[in-house]
């Protein structure tokens, strides 16, 4: 990738975000498009990037800054404060959604390690493109959202269980425990960090002029990122990590303020690297099985979305627009993918497939997503009028 | 009738307040992480989409809230309690350091009997004297809370400050 190179793909991003933004989609969709429509794939007549150790290497610096984003709102306080929908509603929505996920992804990969990871591509739902719906459809006064984002955290918590997996599990049963259990073991102790190293982080922070602070902080995530990494997990979970244990500190703010610009540049360009691999030919061979996994997105989410709402004590039609929300998958879907691309367990041509299944998946479901999430309350007055009570005689 | 506020995290975006109006609407109010604020109003409680959305900036906000809390008019209670008083004023007088009342005790001062000013309480540190009783004793940095009417205050202070007091028993 030469700077040309880049100069045009940061241009093609920016105006796609743009766009993305004044049709009110979020932005991830456009970002995959770009790739898709600059990468070595079809159409090749705008070929232009393909991927190179160098835009591996800002993918995963994306990947790192994600999930290091995604730590620094994990602090325990924080989730034990969300109340009290995270667990009944989180747990319909991963019993039904994981469930059918697996459904699909037995009958597509058959049993193998590949199946699980489409399944945990199924089952978690977009944050950001949800969070940015709710807000921008001006949602966030609504009850029914306090469910939504509920499902969300819970979601979170549950995919990070899930990254190691993604990334290096699926070789025989024992191996597969031993990547579970490290990953467990290396949660617990980041955990554990953020608890005890808190204090003595925010006083040698505190200390730092703005120039070292960012040094040290940017040094402290890819320590971590490579440390997990040296482990056998992966990057992803050493940058949840690091961010987990600043999350407890006095400067989350100041670091989440300071990393934002870094986080978006690099995210944006993760998702672009992303879209120079999907491959669109496939969708002659997976074109029926991203069609069968929207619709059964459509069913679970919708269906968890309402089974939870009545549940939570919630109305038929809030249930509906709560369900909605969780259709559009984004972020998650593709970190998965992308990690599960570089496990050595999984079979090559199953790893093809699930990248080209994932950005395809993530384009249909992001768009329909939201455009359904919009309309979700006048659908909701049509699918579910409210009965009025016959006239007393 | 107190208000039934209830606080919910939204991961994420920030907090949020809601509540039922006596209306029959219901009010939510969100404060996002970056300060922006929105007040969300449902003319019914269980309507689907807000009747209103307000988008408010930090400063917006605060501006808004002091003047729906009262900060710009006076309150109907403060206006209240000025009609029960009547003619009669409370004022805050800080007592000067020079004066000569300094040691002695409200009885011995006489305050009221010479200018027709009570003193209901002494404000000083650490603990303020809520009644005040004629035994005891101002000291250096008491501020005295009296009541009076208007025109008995310029007296009261003269004597506050210039005395003369009878020497103590």
């Amino acid at each position: 990738m030469t700077l040309a190179e880049l100069a045009i793909t940061v241009a093609l991003l920016g105006a796609l975000g743009l766009l993305a933004r004044r049709l009110g989609m979020s932005a991830i969709p456009a970002y995959l498009l770009a790739g898709l429509l600059l990468g070595p794939n079809e159409p090749k007549q705008l070929a232009l990037v393909s991927p190179s150790e160098v835009t591996d290497f800002v993918a995963e610096l994306g990947l790192v800054f994600l999930l290091f984003f995604l730590g620094l709102e994990f602090s325990l306080e924080r989730l034990s404060r969300t109340g009290r929908h995270v667990g009944l509603g989180g747990a319909v929505d991963l019993l039904v959604n994981a469930a059918l996920g697996l459904f699909v992804g037995v009958l597509f990969f058959g049993a193998t390690p590949a199946a699980v990871i489409l399944a945990a591509c199924l089952y978690v739902s977009s944050s950001a493109v949800a969070v940015k719906g709710l807000i921008d459809f001006r949602r966030l006064g609504d009850d029914e959202t306090d469910l939504v984002l509920a499902i969300l955290v819970f979601e979170d918590i549950a995919i990070a269980l899930v990254l190691g997996f993604a990334a290096a599990g699926g070789g025989g049963p024992s191996d597969t425990l031993v990547v579970v259990l490290k990953a467990l073991g290396f949660i617990t102790a980041g955990l554990a960090a953020s608890r005890w190293l808190a204090r003595p982080l925010d006083r040698l922070l505190d200390r730092l002029s703005v120039e070292f602070f960012l040094l040290a902080v940017f040094g402290f995530l890819i320590g971590s990122a490579a440390v997990a990494e040296e482990l056998g997990l992966s990057e992803a979970i050493g940058a949840l990590m690091a961010g987990v244990v600043l999350s407890e500190t006095s400067l989350r703010e100041q670091i989440e303020e300071r990393f934002f610009s870094f986080r978006d540049v690099f995210a944006a360009l993760f998702f672009f690297v992303f879209g120079l691999s999907i491959d669109i030919s496939a969708l002659g061979d997976l074109g029926w099985i991203v069609a069968l996994a929207v619709l059964v997105t459509l069913v679970g989410k919708i269906g968890a979305g309402m089974v939870a709402g009545r549940i939570g004590g919630f109305t038929t039609r809030q249930g509906f627009n709560a369900g909605v929300a969780l259709v559009a998958h984004g972020e998650f879907t593709i970190i998965l993918a992308q990690l599960a691309s570089g496990n050595p367990s999984i079979d090559p041509a199953d790893r093809a497939d699930l990248v080209a299944f994932a950005g395809l998946y993530v384009l249909a479901t992001a768009t329909i997503g939201i455009v359904l999430m919009k309309e979700s309350k006048r659908l909701g007055r049509l699918l579910f009028p409210i009965r009025t009570l016959a006239p007393e005689a | 009738m107190s208000v039934d506020l209830q606080e919910t995290r939204l991961p994420g975006v920030g907090v949020k307040y809601t509540f039922r109006t006596a209306r029959g609407g219901k009010l939510a109010v969100i404060l996002h992480m970056d300060g922006q604020r929105e007040i969300y109003y449902y003319e019914r409680a269980a309507d689907d989409e807000p009747t209103a959305v307000i988008e408010l900036h930090d400063d917006e906000a605060r501006q808004l809230g002091a003047v729906i809390g009262g900060a710009y008019e006076r309150p109907k209670i403060v206006e209240e309690l000025e009609m029960a008083l009547g003619e009669l004023q409370i004022e805050w007088i800080p007592v000067p350091d020079t004066s000569p009342a300094i040691g002695r005790t409200l009885a011995e001062c006489a305050l009221r009997a010479r200018t027709g000013v009570t003193v209901i309480a002494i404000l000083r540190e650490p603990e303020p004297v809520s009644g005040a009783r004629p035994e005891d004793a101002i000291q250096q940095g008491d501020t005295l809370v009296a009541v009076g009417k208007a025109g008995q205050f310029a007296e009261f202070r003269k004597l506050l400050n210039e005395g003369p007091f009878e020497p103590p028993a």
